[in-house]
């Protein structure tokens, strides 16, 4: 019997279903990824303006708790030295590791044209990741249980754990890649592959570092050499990896030469394993490895020129885009910083430049620009272009999009601006042998300037993740093509 | 169907302004290599500070014996490694705190030179001992200079 529509009451309607935030399958991984990644983001933005607001007023804010337990009392800090390794930790582990998997997970099998081999693996690497990590950055308050070294501080039940999340998300990605029949992927798999391998390597020795017994001067060599090999090696390759994907996709051009992207990964793979030996400097270090490392540093200028000049190759005839919100402008921008810090990177590599900054925030502030401009903002061109596959819904107004852009840009160029000048202010007030008191005077208005810079890119982090939550929630549904499925591959 | 969507290239080749680019920097990092090998690294903690009678220079012997490196470069903490602005109103970390009780005066001193008997025994947490190193006045100085430490 035909029924009338107009007959049927709310109760005879089938309820509405609402798919989950993160799908069963397929990209249930990058999924997974992508949204841990920011929440990570906005605490990880939330943790550094506390710490600037501890490096302005840090009588004031610090904070000593003695929790009583079973077994004795329990101290929590929340100085300086602590929220600012929380900081870094939850912006170097939390968003952009967890960002970058999620980039491996979304674009490998839509490069390789297959469904990522044992997704949930993958899927498991996520979850074993983030738990990991929350019980890291939670040691890092507890001095009795927290380890020694910047972004090396979890304990080793800790470091086991995050260790294990890493093989296995090397296992899938691996498995994707050596089983495909694409014999010679594109050049964003180069980077993927070297980038996770490295990490992978560098986290290893990292947690097996205390067996080997180093000297105090020989554990901070060793810690000064981690940090810099995870800058150059493991966010540097999965942000160009990002955004050699990202801009052919958003422009619809082919890519300007493969040529050209395959020379500059083998520059960028040799000279950003060599560049961190310039961490190394000490009297027991010969000056010739330390100067190896300089120029590798210095040298590391070319590929990065050759990747922003191979991109901007490709978007010619589509530059009108970049005025529209969308994952171009955030990638140009990306683009932009990544050329700013080979740059800076290079004069910072100079004898003269390196005796007036050494021991100040000069290298903190290239560092923020590498983490915060070349990566984060590569990672938010790629949400831009991957959530509306992911979710298979359309991103709302274009307001927030603007908005998230502009605060991002303008709060990681004020920030890092802040570090840098700051830093070549206290290296000449050093030379110039000033008092105390005139240093941290001087300095407080750089960290004030830095404390903007680093609320705006907080207030960047939680309008993107307010939109993809609108977008979830509200957005209209959209079809996009996923890996393996018998659907079109419009827009994919 | 399977989705296989490949990014496409414009062209398998360099483009000569690739290879001029990449010859050239290289040459200047060359350059730069072979100019820079005089010499040796500077330290990165406790080396001795030559001291040649001028009046001493707080700053300069912080610097020069690395104390930067551990302490951050406002000397106010990094990782593990405590903040030294607190010096005035005694010892920060735990295991110095009897010291700061029994010598309320000279605790600083006799933890950053590190050989008496009253320190010796005590954990470091890495710290080297600079009473080798640095002479009682440059000790006594880099204290001064950091119980004026806000």
């Amino acid at each position: 019997m035909a029924v009338n529509p107009k007959k049927l009451r709310p109760y005879d309607q089938a309820p509405r279903v609402r798919a989950p935030i993160i799908p069963a399958a397929p990209d249930n991984a990058a999924t997974a990824f992508l949204v841990a990644g920011l929440v990570w983001f906005m605490l990880a933005t939330g943790i550094g303006v506390l710490w600037v607001a501890m490096r302005l007023f840090p009588e004031q804010l610090a904070l000593n708790l003695k929790m009583p337990m079973l077994n004795g009392v329990i101290t929590v800090e929340f100085d300086q030295t602590s929220v600012g390794s929380g900081f870094w930790n939850s912006l170097l582990y939390g968003w952009l590791a967890n960002a970058g998997l999620g980039a491996i997970f979304f674009i490998t099998p839509r490069l390789l044209g297959r469904r990522l081999v044992a997704e949930p693996i993958a899927m498991l690497s996520a979850v074993v990741w983030n738990i990991g990590l929350l019980a890291g950055l939670t040691a890092i308050y507890v001095p009795q249980v927290a380890a020694s070294g910047s972004l090396m501080e979890y304990p080793l039940p800790v470091d086991g754990v995050l260790l294990l999340a890493l093989l296995l998300a090397n296992d899938s990605f691996w498995r994707t890649l050596l089983t495909a029949r694409d014999r010679s992927p594109y050049v964003s798999i180069w980077y993927f592959g070297a980038a996770l391998a490295a990490f992978t390597g560098l986290y290893g020795l990292a947690t097996l570092a205390p067996l080997f017994n180093l000297s105090a001067a020989g554990d901070a060599l060793a810690n000064g050499f981690y940090a810099r090999a995870l800058e150059t090696l493991w966010v540097t390759g999965l942000a160009v990896g990002t955004l050699y994907y990202v801009i052919p996709r958003a422009t619809g051009n082919p890519l300007y030469s493969s040529g050209l992207a395959i020379m500059a990964w083998v520059l960028w793979l040799g000279l950003a394993t060599l560049a961190p030996l310039d961490a190394l400097v000490d009297t027991s270090v010969p000056l010739v490895i330390t100067q190896i490392g300089n120029v590798a540093t210095f040298l590391l200028v070319v590929p990065a020129f050759l990747v922003v000049a191979n991109l901007f190759q490709t978007i010619n005839g589509r530059w009108t885009l970049i005025l529209s919100p969308g994952t171009l402008p955030f990638a140009v921008v990306a683009l932009t910083f990544l050329a700013a810090t080979a740059m800076l990177g290079a004069i910072g590599s100079l004898g003269s430049v390196q005796a007036l900054v050494r021991g100040t925030d000069w290298g903190v502030g290239v560092r923020l620009w590498v983490f915060f401009g070349t990566a984060s903002l590569a990672f938010l061109a790629l949400a831009d272009h991957a959530f509306p596959r992911l979710l298979r819904r359309d991103w709302g107004g274009a307001l927030l999009a603007e908005a998230s852009l502009w605060a991002a840009f303008a709060g990681t160029a004020l920030a890092g601006l802040a570090l840098i000048a700051g830093g070549i202010v206290h290296g000449s007030l050093l030379t110039q042998a000033a008092a105390a008191d005139e240093i941290t005077g001087t300095l407080f208005w750089f960290r004030l300037v830095l404390g903007g810079g680093v609320s705006l890119i907080g207030l960047a982090a939680i309008i993107v993740t307010l939109n993809v939550f609108l977008m979830y929630t509200s957005a209209r549904r959209a079809d996009y093509a996923l890996v393996g499925e018998a659907v079109p591959a419009a827009g994919h | 169907m399977t989705v296989h969507t490949p990014i496409e290239s414009r062209t398998r080749g360099i483009p000569a302004w690739g290879l001029a680019l990449t010859g050239s920097v290289f040459l200047a990092g060359a350059v730069l290599f072979a100019t820079n090998l005089g010499g040796e690294n500077p330290p990165i903690i406790g080396t001795p500070v030559p001291s040649g009678g001028a009046p001493l220079d707080a700053v300069g012997i912080i610097r020069a014996a690395g104390c930067q490196a551990c302490h951050g470069p406002d000397l106010a903490g990094t990782g593990d490694f405590p903040s030294l602005h607190g010096v005035k109103d005694g010892p920060v970390s735990e295991n110095l705190q009897q010291l700061g009780t029994d010598h309320p005066d000279d605790w600083a001193i006799l933890w950053i030179a590190g050989t008496d008997p009253l320190v010796v025994g005590l954990d470091r947490g890495g710290m080297p001992a600079f009473g080798d190193t640095l002479s009682p006045e440059e000790i006594a100085a880099v204290v001064e200079h950091l119980k004026s430490l806000p």
